[in-house]
């Protein structure tokens, strides 16, 4: 794509969500902060999916953070928007820690036990009845932070989201994208030509997880509520898996494109159908995977390099 | 001779704690091998796939709970027993996983295993969303008399009906066992297993045997889902937990060891039913199941890289 018009698309991009709460009712900014926040789930599943990861341990991580941040509030008294950067480093930490076990698994193993550890934080804070609350969850007393205003609530996730594609730009830009493209390609040549895998890997998982993390501490914030059956729902690892798919994998934009295709589809959908809109996701991840397993990313790529062969 | 006298001490100390557990608590044993017939016998058409195919169905849950419901709605409208449904759904099932194999399975053999990973998943939220669609989550239930069977022996009372679950999974897994070493579509899919080149050289058709492969451990499932029906009440995420169980007591007991999947259920069962007996950590029970596969597959990785 041409450089200038990339960066034409993205100035308009960004003014255009800048300013969307100065135009835009309480209903559109509640579904741009959905679309936001599943968008930025799925530019950090994609950030470590990279080198060859795969995670199914989002809504894990989410929930983690989003409890951290809950009883951060809650438990340690800590002020609303304190708490969401201490419920990163919580899940960025808790992440490093398993890190150190679960980066040496590769592929399905790595996957199943990632989904293992969520199911785990799941349970554990479904028995933790006494200090949070167990199934029926918890509620900030103090209410939703910056006393529930839409157009506070809609920049607080824009600016998680703007961490998110912080972060993924930099590993695009600087030697995370060679390190990690390495492992993916191939971990022995990666390693002959000293790449520490593990230190990589490591890193990686802790940045992604912080800031999935960082993100569950938005969500929570900005509903005063948490309940293991919300924070920790299947939709948190699934919506943004589908997304970055069907955008394109291994890239920023990707998630963004699908992010932003899905995000406005499912919010269709739900009103549409209640019960089972999800069946349209399934659907669509085995379409991409079976036809398009590049998304519409390496669609687009194609389609524009059969132009270029045309134009010669 | 080091390792055989390790077995033996791993052994003795097992078969000292059942004991103490059967003297304890019997109904930890009983209630964990009934749970282990059950979860062995949707594990082992699994463990198949993954030993053959080369697969993580991670639709393999749903496949169950689809039959499920096909048994329910066969049986309510011609009003018959779920029992007299196993073979017609088995046989509905290996169609219907047969067409599904040819249709989406099939064009990702050779794809990256990430792109299966996910296909598979991505059919699991289809199956699972479509019966969400179609009949809610409304939960289904066959009201059936003999379920609720019980046996006494000294002061001690529990319902038997279960076994059946662990007599289904005998004959899974020898069945199995048979049908792979001899007969020769068996073997053919053995070989298939082990070397899918070296099988095609030889004139096996590879698709050809997944195929069959894949058809013949659906119908399992489907079998065991309308044997299912029989105990429990069905609702559109009933077969996902079992998804996850599955493999990883095949993940336990290594890919291609189908009778190690009955011991490695039986460690399953009994450990969850025995956190299951106390009062403090009955809630605990289901964190069992993940933490051993995470063990599980942490040592084996381990032992792996030493070797």
């Amino acid at each position: 794509m041409n450089r200038t018009l990339a960066r034409t698309l993205t100035a308009v991009a960004v003014a255009f969500a800048v300013t969307l709460p100065a135009f835009a009712g309480d209903y559109p900014l509640q579904v741009a902060r959905n679309v936001m926040l599943y968008m930025a789930l799925a530019i950090t599943w994609d950030m470590l999916l990279r080198s060859g990861q795969i995670s199914f341990g989002i809504a894990g991580l989410f929930g983690l953070g989003a409890y951290a941040s809950i009883l951060g509030v809650v438990r340690g008294g800590m002020p609303g928007w304190l708490s969401i950067p201490f419920a990163g480093i919580f899940a960025g930490l808790a992440a490093f820690l398993i890190g150190f076990l679960i980066l040496r698994l590769r592929h399905t193993y790595f996957s199943i036990v990632t989904l293992a550890l969520g199911e785990i934080f799941r349970i554990i804070v479904h028995n933790m009845k006494d200090f949070a609350g167990g199934p029926e969850g918890i509620v900030v007393p103090q209410g939703i932070i910056f006393g529930g205003k839409s157009s506070s609530l809609y920049f607080l996730t824009l600016s998680g989201l703007a961490v998110a594609l912080a972060a993924s730009y930099w590993f695009e830009k600087s030697r995370f994208r060679f390190a990690l493209t390495a492992v993916r390609n191939n971990e022995i040549s990666a390693k002959s030509s000293g790449v520490d895998i593990f230190r990589w890997l490591l890193v990686t998982f802790a940045i992604t997880s912080a800031i999935q993390g960082m993100l569950g501490g938005i969500f929570v914030m900005s509903y005063g509520f948490a309940s293991p059956d919300t924070v920790f729902s299947a939709d948190f690892t699934l919506l943004p898996l589908a997304m970055a798919l069907l955008g394109g994998i291994h890239s920023t934009v990707g998630p963004i494109l699908g992010g932003l295709l899905l995000g406005l589809v499912a919010e269709w959908l739900k009103l549409q159908i209640p019960y089972g809109h999800l069946v349209v996701y399934g659907i669509m991840i085995i379409i991409v995977i079976l036809f398009m397993p590049q998304g519409l990313l390496g669609l687009v790529r194609k389609l524009s390099r059969k132009d270029d062969r045309r134009a010669v | 001779m080091a390792l055989k006298r390790k077995k033996a001490i791993l052994l003795a100390l097992g078969l000292a704690a059942v004991i103490a557990i059967l003297l304890w608590k019997p109904t930890v044993l009983i209630y964990g091998l009934q749970s282990a017939g059950l979860y062995a016998a949707i594990a082992i058409p699994m463990g198949l796939i993954l030993g053959i195919v080369h697969i993580v169905n991670l639709a393999h849950g749903e496949f169950m709970m689809v039959a499920s419901y096909a048994t329910y709605f066969a049986c309510k409208a011609l009003g018959m027993d779920p029992l007299f449904a196993i073979i017609p759904t088995a046989i509905v099932t290996a169609i219907f996983g047969w067409i599904i194999f040819q249709v989406t399975i099939k064009r990702a053999l050779k794809a990256p295993e990430l792109n299966q990973l996910i296909l598979t998943f991505g059919i699991a939220i289809v199956f699972s969303q479509a019966v969400n669609l179609i009949f809610t989550s409304q939960t289904y239930k066959m009201p059936l008399d003999y379920v609720s069977a019980s046996m006494d022996i000294g002061d001690l009372t529990f319902g038997v009906w279960s076994f059946v679950f662990v007599a289904l999974a005998i004959v899974y897994a020898y069945g199995l066992k048979f049908f792979l070493t001899r007969t020769t579509a068996g073997k053919a899919a053995l070989a298939v297993g082990q070397n899918p080149r070296g099988a095609a050289i030889v004139g096996i058709d590879v698709n050809r045997t997944y195929g069959l492969v894949f058809a013949l451990a659906t119908a399992l499932v489907g079998a065991m889902g309308a044997l299912f029906l029989t105990k429990s009440a069905i609702f559109p995420g009933v077969g996902s937990p079992f998804t996850m169980k599955s493999f990883c007591l095949v993940a336990m007991a290594g890919v291609g060891n189908i009778p190690g999947i009955l011991s490695a259920s039986i460690l399953l069962g009994i450990s969850e039913n025995f956190l299951r007996a106390f009062r403090g950590t009955r809630e605990w029970a289901d964190i069992v199941f993940f933490a051993l596969i995470i063990i599980v597959i942490l040592s084996r990785s381990l032992k792996g890289r030493k070797s």
